[in-house]
């Protein structure tokens, strides 16, 4: 006795088809899987015998063989574990073999029969609704389906609902509540008004963006302000960072409903944490944060290989990590806001405490960044721990209502010049449209500071995010001189 | 316009008291241009053979000083005195030449173009009588009526011996202020500066020890905030050094401080910086450079 039943095992951010084959012959009792799967998927064969049993179905007493085709590919995971249980019923005639037609199932069981969720059901949706097939899981598949729209799904919570021919819901096309709950407001924030002028800067261009200052100066404060100023993601957005939250295993609700990532690995992180690793692969931090905010907290005290580990998804927007399963890309296109402190101490220049720094461990503490990864970062502030006084006294300020509402006009306008971010020098200034004079002011000031090649275009495109929050065609001095601000000196 | 022209003795109204006062005034003063201008004022002088230090220095000090008003007295030498006019015509400040020759004469000859501005404009006076031409003794007798004339004398760069350390010497003599910029211990130019110092002169190394030097000796630099002679180009550029120059801050500091907000002074930060007339320091404040 024979039977098929489809699923899938993620590969990267994908849910690749795989088809569960059970055969059940008589001789000796025997239950084994075949096809590269990895530990949790030989560990379904208990979970399996036991789910059935408790559901008071029966469990073939003969030899049963499991086979996951394509059988060279690596599977993983736990979502093997419903359509096993399904092959083996209906290979045993137990379930109509109608149940499992045209569709594709996934979900982990308990050993009483109850299916439980599994990471990567959105990756499994879009797969079902590429190969034309109906979702059988969980009732974590609902908020997945409807998110990609317009797939047929089923909800089992419990094998022995499956007993009966149930009814497909068709998912209604996608339509995304908005975001209700709150995020940090920059009204919140006393004072800082440059920082807050950068961080409207930064948001408005995508630039990534380092904040310097002594501890308590408000860097972490700021800097989570910093997805409450950028426009809600647009609905490919939002898909494509709850895929990677999907995967990985994290609640995606909040994306789906339009809120930016915003995350904040710990220093101590490893390279497998920040860019993605693991056996199988899991998304990192960088992917996490696609379309979102990449916060790094006390940028120097990261390992070098970690800091180094992100020059690629800088560059490319995405990571590519080859493992022994093979090639997995993950997105990765984030804004990156990294604080730091001026020196080991952290008080260089603070108005009360006196820093005890070295000047050699000043610079040694600096250079552990690393040219290349500073050379990505356009955009540099020093952030100061305001007088109390002054927090008392500070009036109202700006919403991030108020600020979004210039960062989206902005993008929008900068959209519609077609401006490209990555505009090579020789072209720099006329694709920017920078006139005369500002053009001189940044040569001028470039040879007196001795800047590179690079420092010219971070200024220029920082001055054209500048006109662009000014909704001016062209760039003028006076944003060239804003941008110049904006400089980075920690090097 | 032809330029005045006038004889002052010494018994006149119009004779600076100043000078009346010294040891030995000339007898009659000669001279073009406007005679309220040799009242209390600011000598500059140093060395013909300016270095680039030398030069820098004395056009920053007599273009400030000129800027807040004081009127800059030289003796139209190559070098730092020329410069010390330049600087006090391009502040459009007031400045008068002492000539060792008659006040008619164009001498050095490269000083021609300031003398001939400073007759019609400013004021250019001599002892020697009209049409005198220059001697090496005049010189030195000219440098007296330079010292008797200023309230203060500022040198620059001075050799030793030279002309310029006799000008202070006189000014000792006449009682006057002498303030000195001190130089490089290695340089020759600067060995009579840095004596200067040694015997008690006062050393002037900014802006502000020049305010505070002017006024102990009775000057009065402009304190109104019409200080954007060091930038023209940007408005907020007076205030801004002025504040700058008194302490180094921050950004949203001097934001509030200035009333104005961040991000208008914030580019008028980086164009002074870019000017090379602010710095930013590694911790974040601005300061004058």
């Amino acid at each position: 006795m024979h039977a098929t039943v489809m699923t899938a095992t993620l590969s990267g951010v994908e849910a690749l088809p795989v088809e569960v084959q059970a055969d059940v012959t008589s001789g000796l009792p025997m239950f084994s899987i075949v096809g590269l799967g990895d530990t949790a998927v030989q560990e379904a064969r208990e979970r399996v015998r036991s789910a059935i049993r408790a559901s008071g179905l029966e469990f073939p007493n003969a030899r049963v063989i499991i086979n996951l085709a394509p059988a060279p590919l690596r599977k993983h995971g736990t979502g093997f574990d419903l359509p096993i249980a399904l092959a083996i019923l209906v290979a045993t005639r137990q379930i109509p073999t109608a149940v499992v037609q045209r569709v594709a199932a996934v979900g982990e069981l308990s050993l009483d029969g109850s299916v439980r969720s599994v990471p990567g059901v959105l990756a499994h949706a879009y797969a079902a609704a590429r190969n034309d097939l109906a979702l059988l899981g969980p009732s974590c598949i609902l908020p997945a389906a409807s998110a990609v729209g317009g797939v047929r799904y089923r909800v089992v919570n419990h094998i022995r609902s499956l007993l009966t021919e149930g009814d497909y819901t068709i998912a209604p096309d996608a339509s995304l509540a908005s975001d209700a709950t709150s995020v940090p407001d920059l009204a919140d924030v006393a004072g800082q008004e440059s920082a807050k002028r950068a961080l409207e800067v930064a948001a408005a261009g995508g630039h990534n963006l380092l904040l310097v200052g002594p501890p308590g100066s408000g860097k972490t404060m700021l800097a989570r302000r910093l997805c409450g100023i950028l426009p809600p993601l647009s609905h490919d957005e939002r898909l494509e960072t709850a895929l990677v939250h999907s995967v990985a295993g994290i609640s995606e609700e909040a994306v789906l409903a339009g809120r930016r990532p915003f995350r904040s690995p710990h220093h101590s992180s490893s390279v497998g944490g920040l860019v993605g690793g693991g056996a199988p692969c899991r998304p990192g931090e960088v992917s996490l944060a696609h379309n979102g905010v990449l916060f790094l907290d006390e940028l120097p005290e990261f390992g070098p290989a970690a800091l180094q580990s992100l020059r690629q998804p800088l560059e490319d927007g995405t990571v590519t990590l080859v493992r022994v399963e093979g090639r997995v890309t993950y997105p990765a296109r984030f804004s990156l806001i990294a604080a730091m402190n001026p020196c080991p101490c952290g008080y260089l220049g603070d108005s009360e405490r006196m820093c005890r720094c070295s000047e050699a461990a000043q610079s040694r503490y600096v250079s552990r960044i690393g040219g290349p990864l500073l050379d990505r970062i356009d955009m540099q502030l020093r952030v100061d721990r305001i007088d109390p006084q002054q927090i008392m006294e500070a009036g109202d300020t700006e919403s991030s209502v108020i600020v979004a509402r210039r960062v989206a006009a902005a993008r929008e306008f900068a959209l519609e010049h077609n401006r490209t971010f990555a505009a090579p020098g020789s072209r720099l200034f006329s694709e920017y449209a920078i006139q005369p004079l500002a053009r001189r002011t940044i040569e001028s000031y470039c040879r007196t500071m001795h800047l590179s090649g690079r420092a010219v275009t971070k200024l220029a495109r920082v001055a054209r995010t500048i006109a662009d929050i000014e909704l001016t065609d062209t760039v003028s001095q006076d944003h060239v001189y804003e941008a110049i601000r904006f400089r980075l000196d920690v090097s | 316009m032809a330029p005045t022209q006038w004889e002052l003795q010494l018994s006149s109204p119009d004779y600076p008291q100043a000078l009346r006062d010294t040891p030995d005034p000339p007898k009659t003063l000669h001279g073009f241009g406007d005679v309220s201008l040799l009242g209390p004022s600011l000598a500059v002088v140093g060395s013909r053979r300016a270095t680039p230090y030398g030069i820098a220095c004395t056009r920053r000090f007599a273009g400030w000083a000129a800027a807040h008003g004081i009127t800059i007295v030289s003796g139209a030498a190559i070098g730092c005195d020329l410069q010390a006019h330049q600087a006090a015509l391009d502040a459009d400040g007031r400045t008068v030449a002492v000539l060792g020759c008659g006040a008619d004469v164009d001498y050095p000859r490269r000083a021609r173009e300031v003398l001939s501005r400073l007759r019609t404009d400013h004021a250019v006076v001599a002892e020697a009588p009209w049409g005198c031409q220059p001697q090496r003794w005049t010189f030195t007798r000219r440098n007296r009526i330079i010292a008797g004339l200023a309230s203060a004398v500022l040198v620059v760069e001075a050799g030793l011996p030279s002309g310029t350390f006799s000008t202070a010497d006189f000014a000792l003599a006449a009682g006057r202020e002498v303030l000195a910029v001190p130089g490089s211990i290695l340089s020759p130019e600067c060995r009579g500066s840095n004596r200067l110092i040694s015997q008690g002169a006062t050393p002037i190394t900014d802006e502000s020890e020049l305010r505070e030097a002017l006024i102990s000796c009775g000057l009065s630099p402009f304190t109104d905030q019409n200080e954007c002679l060091f930038d023209p180009s940007s408005p907020g550029g007076g205030p801004l050094l002025r504040a700058l120059r008194a302490d180094a801050m921050r950004p949203d500091d001097l934001a509030r401080a200035l009333k104005q907000d961040v991000v208008t002074l914030g580019r008028n930060l980086a164009a002074l910086e870019a000017d090379g007339l602010v710095v930013r320091y590694r911790d974040g404040r601005y300061g004058v450079a």
